[in-house]
This record gives C-alpha cells, sequence and structure tokens, in this order.
C-alpha cells in the first residue's frame, strides 16, 4: 500500500513537471500586462499564421507589470524575450544590461512617426555612449479622477471647492489618492495654472536626462509649488478635504463612506466599479484649486484666487528586449515589437482590454468608435479623460539607472508626504526637521526632494540660503 | 458529633468554594474562547459574504460588518474558476502545487531528520558532537539573506522557473525546503534518547546490523514522533509565502504554491483588486485540511511538543 | 558551579582535538606514500587506483568516476548565467579581473553582458567546497587503498564491493545515514550562509551599481561594520540612527512576547485541566485551531479585523467610542507607535498562548500529587501551591522551551511582518517603529538592495543568538546530560 502510494506520487511529481515543458528553441517568449494576455496571444497567433516566413512560434504570457522590471533585473535569463514595463524602467534595466537596444530602421521610423515628442524623449538610454533606443511605446497612462456621483454632481467634481462642499454635506473626505509613492503624488507635485498650464517645476529636464547628458537642471521650490503645498496642507487638515488612501485599500475607502473621490489610473477602473458601482462612478479630469490668502502669505509668484489645475506623469508602457535573448532571434524579435506597437493592435487592444493607445491622434480613433457605438460611454470618458490629462502632464524622467527609482520609492514620496502631513522628518546628517509649517521648513523640504532627485541620496548640509528660484 | 458536623461545614464550604472557582473557570474559559475564536470566525463569514451594491456589483472590499448581510458561495465559485496572474483556474492549480511539494518534502524531510536523530542518539561515531553544535548554530542565521545564493545555487543545477522549464521551479522547491531538515533533528533526537539503550544493545549482541535496529526496532516505537515531523514538514509548505516565491519566481504563476498566490491576492503590485472576500474564501480551503490532520493527529502533536520543550 | 570548573580543560581539549586528526594526517602521509603498494601510491593522483590493484573494480570504477567529474569541472568551468564555475571562479573571487560589458553589435544584436561580482563569489565558494571535497575523496582513495594493503599483509581477502555496502548498513551506518543531509546541509544551507557574511564585507548594493550601470562590486574590508557607528555606508544615516533603536525594540518585544505567552500559557493550562471541568476536549480544540491555522492566514485576519474599516473600528465608531478610526497596527505613518507595540504583543499572545498551553498540560499533569496532597494537609491555599509547587516545576521543566522561544522571538518575522509590515513608519529610514531586526534586515536587502549593510545587520542578529544559545544551552540540563551519555 504505502509502495503503490509512494509510487504514484511520484508519477504524480514527474508529471507535473513535465507539464509545463518541451524545450522549444523556435520559440519567443513575450510578458504582456495580466489584463490583456488573451488578447495579444490571439493577435500573435494571427500574427503568426499570416507570416509563414516568421519561424518562430510566439507565446505570451500575463504577469503583473509592475514586478517585471525587478523580475528581470533579478536574473534576466528567466525572463521572457520581449517584456512590457513602464517607459521609466528604461534606465534601470538598460543599465544593468538587461536589454537590447533597438536597431531595426523600420521599427525605429515607426516609434518616431507615431509617438509625441514627450514619449520620445524618454525611451532611449546610452550604451558605451551612443544613444540607442530601448523601448517601444504602446499603452499611455495618466492619473485623472474617478468621483462618486451619488454625492457629487458633475459641477462640483471639477473644482476641490466644490468636492469639499458635496463631502461637507455628506459628512466624509473629499479624497484620495490610490497610494503614496512618486506618480501618485504628482497630482500636486506637477499641478499647473489652470489657464495657460504653466509650472515653475523641472523634474530634471526629462529630454536633457535621458540623452545621457549632464543632469539637467531641477525645480520644486517655485512660489506656485510651496502655495499649493500649503494649500494641500490645510485640505489635508480639513475634516472634509484630503485622506490619504486607508492601508485595507483605497478602494475601502470609496466603498466605506470614507471619501467621495479617488486619484487613480485606467488601471483602476474595474476595482472603483466595484466600490461604487458603474452607475454611481464618475470620471472626470484631476480637479483645479484656488489658492486661498493663507496659503500665499509671504510669496510674491503668486496671489490668492490663482487657480491651478492637477497635474499627473504621462507615462507610457513599452515593450523591451531582453538583452540575454537568443541573437538568432534578434530580427525577429523586432519584426514581432514593431508589429505588437503598430497603431492596428494599439487600437485593437484599447477595444479588448480597455488600453489607452500612445501614438498621436489617438483620440480621433477613441471618438470614432464612440460614435460607432462599439464602447460604451464610461469607458468612453475614461479614454478621452485619460488623453486630455495626459496632454498637460510630463512623461517621469530618468537618468541613470536609480534616479527614476529614488524619485520613485526611495525617501522623497515619504519626504513629500510627511511635509504634508506636518510630521517631522530627517533631513541633513542627524538633523530633524519639525518646523514642517514654516515657510522656509516646506522650502527646506522640498528642496531635500529636489536634492534626493539629483543624487539620490540627502545633502550633507543645507546651502546657507536657500535659492529662492522663480 | 460536633466534630463531624465541623468537617461536613468544612466539606461543605470547600465545595462551594470550589464551585464558585469552577465556574469562574467556566466564565473565563468561554470568554477567551470567544476571543480566540472570533478573528477566525470573521475570515469564516467573511468567506460566506455575498453583498451586492444596490446596482447589481459585488462588493468584495473589507467591511466594517462582522456579519455578512448576505450569505452565498461566490467568492468560492469565483476563487475556482478566476484567472489569477495570467493563470487559468489559478487557485486549484495552486492547491495542487502545494499538495505535490508538501508530500514530496514531507516524506524526504522525515527520513532526513529522522535518519540524523537516530545517528545522534543511538550511534557512536567521531563527528558527533561537533555535528550537532554546528547544525545548532547555522539555524541561528536569518534565512533571507540566503535566498538569492539558493536560487543561483537551483539555477546551475537547473531547477528554477526558466521560460522553457517553468514547472522544474517546484524540484527546486522541495530541495530547498527539504534540504536544511535533517539538521532540525532535536526534537526526534529527544525522543529517540528516552528508548532505552539496552534494547539496542541486546538486538547487537543478536548479531542486528545497525540498518536492522533501526528498521525493526526503533521505527516501530517512533510512531509518535514520525506522524508529529510528517505533520510538520507537510503544514511548512503551506504557510511560506516569502521563500516560494523566490525560488518558484514572482512570473512563474502558474507554478506558485497556494500561500504565495494568497498573499499575492492581497498585496500584489496591484493590491487595488477587491479581492479580500475571495481572499477569505481561499483561507477556509487551505484551513480546513490541515486543521483536520492536526485535530486528527493532535495526540501525536502534543507528544512532540512536549518532547522538544523539555529536551530544548 | 562544578560544571564550570571542568569545562575550561575540556574546551582546550575539543580544539587540540579537532586538529589533532588534521596534524597527525599529514604526518603519516609521506610515511603512507612510501610503505605503501604501487596502488597506494597511485591512489594520490589516480583516485580508485589501489582498489583496482586489489581488484576492488566497483569501488576503484565509483572513486574514478567522481575524480574524473571534479576535475571536468575544475578545467572546463560550467558556465550559469556568464559566471564560470571551475579554476575561473577561485580566480574571479578576488573581484579584480572584471568587465564592464556592453559590447553591442548593432546588425546582429550581439550583446555581451558585464561581470555579475554576486555569482563569482557565489560560484568561487561552491568551486572551494568542491577543491574540498576533492581533498576528502583523495583521504578515503588512500585510506581505502591502505586498508586492502593490511588484509592482504595479513593474508586477508581485501573487502568486496558487496562486503563494502554492507558495512555501510552496519558499523558505518551513520555514513549512510549523514550523507545526504551533509550535502544537502552544505549546499543549501553552509553555502549560501557563507555566502551571506562575505557579503558583509563588499559593497554590494543595487542603489550604487545601478547608478554606475553595473553588477560589478568589490571587497571593502570591515568598512560595513564601521558605517553602523559613523552612518557612511550603503545605507546612509539610517544605520546609525537606527540600529540602537531597533536592536532595542527587538530585546524588548523579545522578553514580553515570551512571558506573555509562556505566563499566559501556564495559566490557560492550569483553567483548562481544573479537575472537574467538563468539555476540556472542546475548549483545548479551540485553542488549538489559531496554532493549526496557517500563520499568514490567522494574522492577515487580525490586520483586516483590525484595519480602517474593519469591523473593530466599525464597532468602536457604531458605540461612539470613537469619532474616527484608531490606527492599531501602525499602518499609516502617523499612528502611534506606543498602541502599535502593544497591539502586536498581545496578537502575539493570541498566537503563542496555545502553544505553551499545550505544552505544559503535559507536565503539569506529571507534577507528583502527594506534592498537592502534603501542601495541602499543611493548609497551604490554592495561590501559594501554584506560587510554590506548579510554577517552580513547570520553570525548571521547561528552562530549555523558554530559551529557544526566546530566540525564536527575536527572529520572529511572520508577527510583526504580516501584522504591521514594522510601521509607523519613520520617515526618511526602512525601519519604522515595530520593525525588529529580521523585518529591518528583510527591507534592506528585500526592497532596498542594501545586501552588504543587510549581512552587516544579519551577522549582528546572529550573533545575538548564538550568544544567548550557547550560554544557555551549556549551563543547561540538557547539554550537560548528553555528555554523560557518551
Amino acid at each position: 500500500m504505502k509502495r503503490i502510494l509512494c509510487m504514484l506520487l511520484a508519477v504524480i511529481m514527474v508529471f507535473a513537471v513535465t507539464a509545463g515543458c518541451g524545450k522549444k528553441d523556435n520559440k519567443i517568449v513575450v510578458w504582456v500586462g495580466e489584463e490583456s494576455a488573451e488578447f495579444y496571444q490571439k493577435v500573435c497567433d494571427q500574427y503568426v499564421k499570416d507570416n509563414p516566413s516568421f519561424g518562430y512560434t510566439i507565446e505570451v504570457k500575463g504577469v503583473d507589470t509592475g514586478s517585471v522590471a525587478g523580475i528581470v533585473t533579478n536574473d534576466p535569463s528567466a525572463a521572457a524575450d520581449i517584456f512590457t514595463t513602464a517607459h521609466d524602467n528604461i534606465g534601470k534595466l538598460a543599465a544593468t544590461q538587461c536589454a537590447k537596444p533597438i536597431t531595426d530602421e523600420a521599427l525605429i521610423n515607426q516609434v518616431l512617426a507615431d509617438n509625441p515628442a514627450s514619449f520620445q524623449n524618454v525611451i532611449y538610454s546610452t550604451l558605451n555612449d551612443k544613444k540607442y533606443l530601448y523601448g517601444v511605446p504602446y499603452i499611455s497612462q495618466a492619473l485623472f479622477m474617478y468621483y462618486n456621483k451619488a454625492y457629487v454632481t458633475e459641477e462640483q467634481a471639477k473644482s476641490f471647492e466644490g468636492l469639499r462642499e458635496a463631502a461637507k454635506a455628506a459628512g466624509m473626505k473629499a479624497i484620495t489618492v490610490t497610494g503614496d509613492d512618486g506618480f501618485n503624488m504628482s497630482f500636486a507635485l506637477l499641478a499647473t495654472k489652470a489657464d495657460d498650464h504653466s509650472t515653475t517645476v523641472k523634474i530634471y529636464e526629462g529630454a536633457e536626462a535621458t540623452s545621457g547628458g549632464s543632469k539637467g537642471e531641477s525645480n520644486c521650490q517655485g512660489d506656485d509649488t510651496i502655495a499649493i503645498i500649503r494649500w494641500l496642507q490645510d485640505f489635508k487638515e480639513d475634516e472634509n478635504g484630503f485622506k490619504w488612501a486607508s492601508p485595507d485599500g483605497w478602494d475601502a475607502d470609496l466603498r466605506n463612506k470614507g471619501c467621495l473621490a479617488v486619484i487613480g489610473g485606467t488601471w483602476h477602473y474595474n476595482t472603483a466599479k466595484a466600490a461604487i458601482g458603474e452607475t454611481n462612478l464618475g470620471i472626470t479630469l484631476i480637479p483645479t484649486l484656488t489658492l486661498t490668502e493663507k496659503s500665499v502669505e509671504g510669496l510674491t509668484g503668486v496671489k490668492a484666487g490663482d487657480v491651478y489645475r492637477g497635474g499627473t506623469f504621462a507615462d507610457c508602457k513599452v515593450f523591451m528586449i531582453n538583452a540575454t535573448s537568443d541573437n538568432k532571434k534578434y530580427k525577429a524579435e523586432q519584426e514581432l515589437v514593431k508589429f505588437l506597437s503598430s497603431k492596428e493592435v494599439q487600437n485593437q487592444s484599447y477595444l479588448e482590454c480597455m488600453n489607452v493607445p500612445a501614438y498621436v491622434g489617438a483620440s480621433e480613433f477613441i471618438k470614432s468608435c464612440y460614435d460607432e457605438g462599439k464602447v460604451t460611454e464610461s469607458e468612453y470618458n475614461l479614454a478621452c479623460t485619460q488623453v486630455e490629462m495626459a496632454e498637460w502632464g510630463i512623461p517621469q524622467p530618468f537618468l541613470t539607472g536609480t534616479l527614476n527609482t529614488y524619485y520613485y520609492s526611495k525617501n522623497g514620496p515619504p519626504i513629500f508626504r510627511a511635509i504634508i502631513d506636518k510630521t517631522p522628518y530627517p533631513t541633513t546628517g542627524d538633523q530633524i526637521l519639525t518646523e514642517t509649517e514654516s515657510l522656509e521648513g516646506i522650502r527646506k523640504g522640498l528642496y531635500l526632494i529636489e536634492y534626493i532627485w539629483m543624487h539620490g541620496n540627502n545633502p550633507k548640509e543645507f546651502p546657507s540660503s536657500l535659492p529662492q528660484k522663480a | 458529633m460536633s466534630n463531624t458536623n465541623k468537617t461536613s461545614k468544612k466539606v461543605r464550604s470547600q465545595s462551594r468554594a470550589y464551585k464558585t472557582s469552577l465556574g469562574i473557570t467556566y466564565i473565563l474559559l468561554i470568554v477567551m474562547g470567544i476571543i480566540w475564536l472570533v478573528p477566525l470566525l470573521w475570515i469564516f463569514l467573511s468567506a460566506f459574504r455575498c453583498e451586492y451594491q444596490p446596482d447589481g456589483t459585488f462588493i468584495g472590499t473589507v467591511t466594517s460588518n462582522f456579519f455578512p448581510k448576505a450569505y452565498g458561495f461566490k467568492n468560492f465559485a469565483d476563487l475556482f474558476t478566476a484567472t489569477y496572474y495570467g493563470v487559468p483556474n489559478a487557485f486549484p492549480r495552486w492547491m495542487l502545487n502545494t499538495l505535490i511539494v508538501a508530500v514530496i518534502d514531507c516524506i524526504i524531510s522525515t527520513f532526513l531528520v529522522l535518519s540524523v536523530a537516530y545517528c545522534m542518539s543511538k550511534l557512536k561515531f567521531k563527528m558527533r558532537k561537533p555535528f550537532m553544535n554546528i547544525s545548532m548554530i547555522i539555524g541561528l542565521f536569518p534565512g533571507f539573506m540566503s535566498m538569492i545564493a539558493i536560487y543561483f545555487l537551483l539555477k546551475s543545477i537547473g531547477l528554477t522557473g526558466n521560460p522553457d522549464h517553468p514547472g522544474y521551479s517546484m524540484v527546486g522547491l522541495v530541495f530547498a525546503y527539504s534540504a536544511g531538515a535533517g539538521l532540525g533533528f532535536q526534537v526526534a533526537k529527544g525522543f529517540f534518547d528516552v528508548i532505552p539503550n539496552a534494547l539496542v544493545e541486546s538486538a547487537k549482541l543478536d548479531g542486528c546490523s545497525n540498518f536492522k535496529i533501526f528498521m525493526k526496532i526503533i521505527l516501530p516505537l517512533a510512531k509518535p514522533i514520525i506522524i508529529y515531523q510528517a505533520l510538520m514538514s507537510f503544514t511548512g509548505p503551506w504557510m511560506d509565502f516569502i521563500f516560494a516565491k523566490v525560488i518558484i519566481g514572482a512570473d512563474n504563476s502558474a507554478f506558485w504554491t497556494v500561500s504565495v498566490g494568497l498573499y499575492s491576492l492581497l498585496f500584489g503590485t496591484h493590491p487595488d483588486t477587491n479581492l479580500f472576500t475571495q481572499f477569505a474564501a481561499g483561507c477556509v480551503i487551505v484551513a480546513i485540511p490541515i486543521v483536520t490532520l492536526f485535530m486528527f493527529l493532535q495526540k501525536y502533536y502534543v507528544e512532540g511538543v512536549t518532547a522538544g520543550a523539555v529536551k530544548g | 558551579m562544578d560544571s564550570t570548573l571542568t569545562r575550561v580543560p575540556k574546551n582546550k581539549k575539543s580544539i587540540s582535538d579537532l586538529f589533532a586528526p588534521i596534524g597527525k594526517w599529514f604526518s603519516n602521509f609521506g610515511k603512507r606514500f612510501a610503505d605503501g603498494s604501487i596502488g597506494t601510491k597511485l591512489s594520490h593522483f589516480i583516485f580508485g587506483a589501489g582498489n583496482f590493484y586489489h581488484k576492488q573494480y566497483i569501488k576503484g570504477a565509483l572513486f574514478l568516476i567522481l575524480q574524473v567529474a571534479i576535475i571536468c569541472f575544475m578545467v572546463f568551468c560550467p558556465t550559469i548565467n556568464g559566471t564560470p564555475y571551475g579554476y575561473k571562479a577561485l580566480a574571479n573571487l578576488s573581484l579584480k579581473n572584471v568587465s564592464e560589458g556592453g559590447d553591442f553589435d548593432p546588425i546582429t544584436g550581439e550583446f555581451s553582458a558585464g561581470s555579475d561580482c554576486k555569482l563569482m563569489i557565489l560560484f568561487g565558494f561552491v568551486t572551494i567546497a568542491v577543491i574540498i571535497i576533492y581533498f576528502m575523496l583523495m583521504k578515503m582513495s588512500i585510506t581505502s587503498s591502505v586498508k586492502a594493503d593490511m588484509d592482504e599483509k595479513i593474508g586477508k581477502k581485501p573487502s568486496t564491493f558487496r562486503e563494502d555496502v554492507m558495512e555501510l548498513f552496519d558499523s558505518r551506518f551513520h555514513i549512510t545515514m549523514l550523507t545526504p543531509t551533509c550535502i544537502a546541509a552544505l549546499i543549501f544551507t553552509i553555502l549560501p550562509t557563507i555566502f551571506m557574511i562575505a557579503l558583509a564585507f563588499t559593497t554590494y548594493n543595487s542603489q550604487d551599481m545601478n547608478d554606475k550601470g553595473t553588477n560589478l562590486f568589490h571587497w571593502n574590508g570591515i568598512d560595513n561594520f564601521i558605517a553602523v557607528f559613523t552612518g557612511e555606508g550603503s545605507l546612509g544615516m539610517e544605520i546609525k540612527n537606527r540600529f540602537l533603536p531597533v536592536l532595542g525594540w527587538t530585546f524588548i518585544w523579545a522578553i514580553f512576547a515570551t512571558l506573555s505567552c509562556y505566563f499566559g500559557g501556564i495559566i490557560l493550562a492550569l483553567l483548562i485541566n481544573k479537575k472537574g471541568l467538563k468539555g476540556k476536549k472542546i475548549f483545548r480544540t479551540v485553542f488549538i485551531m489559531t496554532i493549526a491555522i496557517p500563520q499568514f492566514i490567522s494574522l492577515l485576519a487580525v490586520r483586516n479585523l483590525l484595519g480602517e474599516y474593519g469591523p473593530v473600528n466599525g464597532l468602536l465608531q457604531d458605540i461612539g467610542a470613537t469619532s474616527g478610526p484608531i490606527g492599531f497596527l501602525g499602518l499609516h505613518p502617523g499612528d502611534s507607535e506606543a498602541l502599535a507595540k502593544v497591539m502586536v504583543i498581545i496578537v502575539n499572545m493570541w498566537v503563542g498562548i496555545p502553544y505553551t498551553m499545550l505544552m505544559t498540560s503535559g507536565i503539569l499533569m506529571n507534577i507528583p500529587a502527594d506534592l498537592y496532597e502534603a501542601a495541602r494537609v499543611d493548609g497551604a491555599s490554592t495561590v501559594k501551591m501554584f506560587f510554590k509547587i506548579t510554577l517552580p516545576y513547570v520553570i525548571f521543566v521547561t528552562t530549555p522551551y523558554l530559551i529557544s522561544s526566546f530566540v525564536g522571538n527575536i527572529n520572529s518575522f511572520n508577527t510583526i511582518f504580516l501584522l504591521t509590515g514594522g510601521g509607523p513608519v519613520y520617515t526618511g529610514y526602512q525601519a519604522g517603529g515595530t520593525d525588529l531586526l529580521v523585518t529591518w534586515l528583510y527591507k534592506v536587502t528585500i526592497d532596498q538592495g542594501s545586501y552588504n549593510t543587510g549581512a552587516v545587520i544579519g551577522i549582528f542578529t546572529f550573533i545575538i543568538t548564538a550568544t544567548i544559545t550557547l550560554i544557555t544551552y551549556r549551563r543547561s540540563k540538557a547539554y550537560n546530560e548528553e555528555d554523560t551519555f557518551q
């Protein structure tokens, strides 16, 4: 009996192990976001069928796109031949030699012809002092706002003040964010003047940074930024103002009547829908804010009553080619990427998976789909709002391998949160900054964030007088 | 007369005191029992929670009501059919993966532990003492640092997930789990120490080989400790959510174990997925077999725990 | 007292014991070579030659195959992820001859990756282990040949393969039994641990490496240990500013967690085992549930139960005890650290008490009943009996457990990681208010990639736990009895 059991188990084991096997040299593995794996497998199968000369079979696997970069840097040889990631990982992946440059003329031409200049600036990186194209954009991403239509009117959703009014009536908080990392915090940091979309914020100037040249210029201590931060400090303290997402998840905030609205992206759509129900789910631009007397006190570049629009990073998802992938496949891989990032496939992926296309002029296609009744109104709203927000946003810049990563996860965002929460935080050496409310304190904090962007660590000491950039 | 009266009074008062103390004990135990059960009951109830928004959207987040407003099996149905991390029917697959890993790990680990414990307890050889000391010292290093090393060592022998053979990573995981098992022999050794040496000596005089003594005398006596060790190594893979992810690979979701999967449902890099109730359902499914096993084998478990405690 | 006196010379003896055989082996080396048969002489170079000479073909072949395998491994240098094993790996251990890589041919896509220092170190250590195994094989081969020589000299036939195998199941049974564990532990426990220790002496941290755009780092001596005091390592001021607070909390946590579970468990066991109590089994089963259910389930259940929108906060607000949600577990940066610390200790009692209860139940029943009888005759109260009889007895028997659970609590990763995640956060630092050394280590290495600083934390953790264990273990009854057994 025991022996039979053991044998049986051995057989199961062997079966389980061999089930996923069968080595194929002529296979190209593609990693895409898990929500669109099925779609891309279908498209790829069709592609192989239509191009008998292609010579490879394609296996598409859905993965968690947020963790792809980490997986690839850990062990590139265990990753797919072609993988997807957000563009801001390009610097890191190129620097750690996990990705191969793209050299196919036709593909490069397609990328240059299709994509906006802002994306073209952030998909290059350097290798041996030469600039190469590394990532091929195929999905664009930006933040906008979801709100609960049961409590907020369309008019109220246009401004933070309106939201607060609605929140007061409902006895809730007005708005939250889906997380407190650098990407989510861009709603405040990248806010622009509502009429002309101007701002003094510079984040080591995207274009310059990615060219591999100097670190460019950073500035987030302009009077407008400081005023907005002061405004946000107040809004956070307001009983019906801003709140940080619950550790239970921001959807718990929405669902449990914790707050009325959330700043998120298309990838939060299904969850937001589940949290408050599709009929209640409103989608719109990130609202405007009006500077108060208190927030402009002591500042010269701004005046009370100025209206600012919440900002966003406008990112793209890109395809990259694995550095450890077989050289023989190199040509085929580029062909495949060219196909997968073509306008036609991007359009199709919008229709089937709600991936907002990255190419210039996608909004016309989105409009035509709505007119032809191919998408629902809220799906149309979603795409339109994102496209509109993206126009005012900038792509997250990256310089070397880590500067962007620092921006994303190291110390910068927590300090930003501490400034808004008015909690003390360490600055230089053993110094703790406690006067988080004063003009000087905010300026110091912002200088710190800026310094972390530029250098990846805290400064040894503050300059004797902080530069008061315009 | 008065004397007996006195004692009976004393007995009566004693029994009254005894009764109150018994009553207090009952109350204390019941209160504590409730405290102990509340979190588990809540997860259990959440697994069966089937609440909807007015417009028909399902509510899957944490809610503040302890008792659900409506019950149903939707969470379980979804859990078993849903595609997670690009794997269709992921949850049943993860369960099967874990079962396979757990059973094989259980067999190998138990064998290794018993063999080492037997050597340490009943055989005399030169390296015995150094071996015991080294095994104790090595166990004190925190394990996370060695994870990447283990990953690349397994990769060297081809036992990690690569796109061509994603399933080999499960063999690697079994290796990683059971490799160190032999060093955790202390409890079993404590048990073997209790078996009289005279038994071994007399068998030796009868001409039994050490192998025979192990098979014919020690093992039959060691049933409680075998079951204890088997239970421990069987339940291990159901609980580990860090090691397994590194060895199998964060991308290799088809071969994850169930705890990695459930943990990712709640804390994946896309935690925004409204999956709390499905997580709860998964917890119930995982907990039922393990709790049942524990309940059946309670006696042996207690024996092992006690042996371990006294022997250290 | 007595045992400490006798132990000192024994220690010296054990050290000399360790080295004596090695020295002896070397001094015998020449003698064996000179006196041995041709087979024995050859065995020094070709393993198994002596066995072939004595017609022990299978054994000889086994030795030879292993030797050839190892030599092939050393010479041909199998390569994993572009990093070689074998003699090249030994050279690589210096981390000197490294290439930055990155040569790229735009036409063919030919791409050369740079060296990977972490694999260089790891594979270097593996190769050293293989070399040690080579010399162990050499010794085995020679010994085996010498034994056959001896047998021949006294007119006995050299042992057959069958006899050798039989021996492995009898007089050398421990070799058969221990070999699998030794090999497995060497590869998956000892080598990785040595690798980890080695990292503490390097500049291995992903941030610097990503900045430079390579997988390269180098040895830097004890700089990382000095950085604990100066704050100039890869973790910046954090290691200096947070090390002592985290260490302190780790101790406080370990003391409270151990004692609360220990005494709570004893009291619970007394309650459950009270004479005349009905439904013992049911009560016991209820408490065992928390042991049986995997910790990541029960702890995450509690975490969500106490969450911002969980039932506990819901109830508190419904009855009007609080106006807003309470951050019990410090998951928001601004939450109370003290409350989070108290909560983890309380929740840990929920997890740990049933375990002690189970363990002490058996022990309580073993307390000789006449002790209580005698006390009762003397008119002792229940409380007095508890403190004078029960407690001393239980503590006496379970001291080893108390120690091991203290050490276990120092390394209690799950409870902290799953409940609070180390929170509340200290802005600017990885280590939050409830982080233990182990959870900090996890954040520093897995999240931040500062492997060198992580290794330093790991080594400190090891030193602490090892010291506690060794001191108490050597004083314990079990250890001293163990000596008498041999």
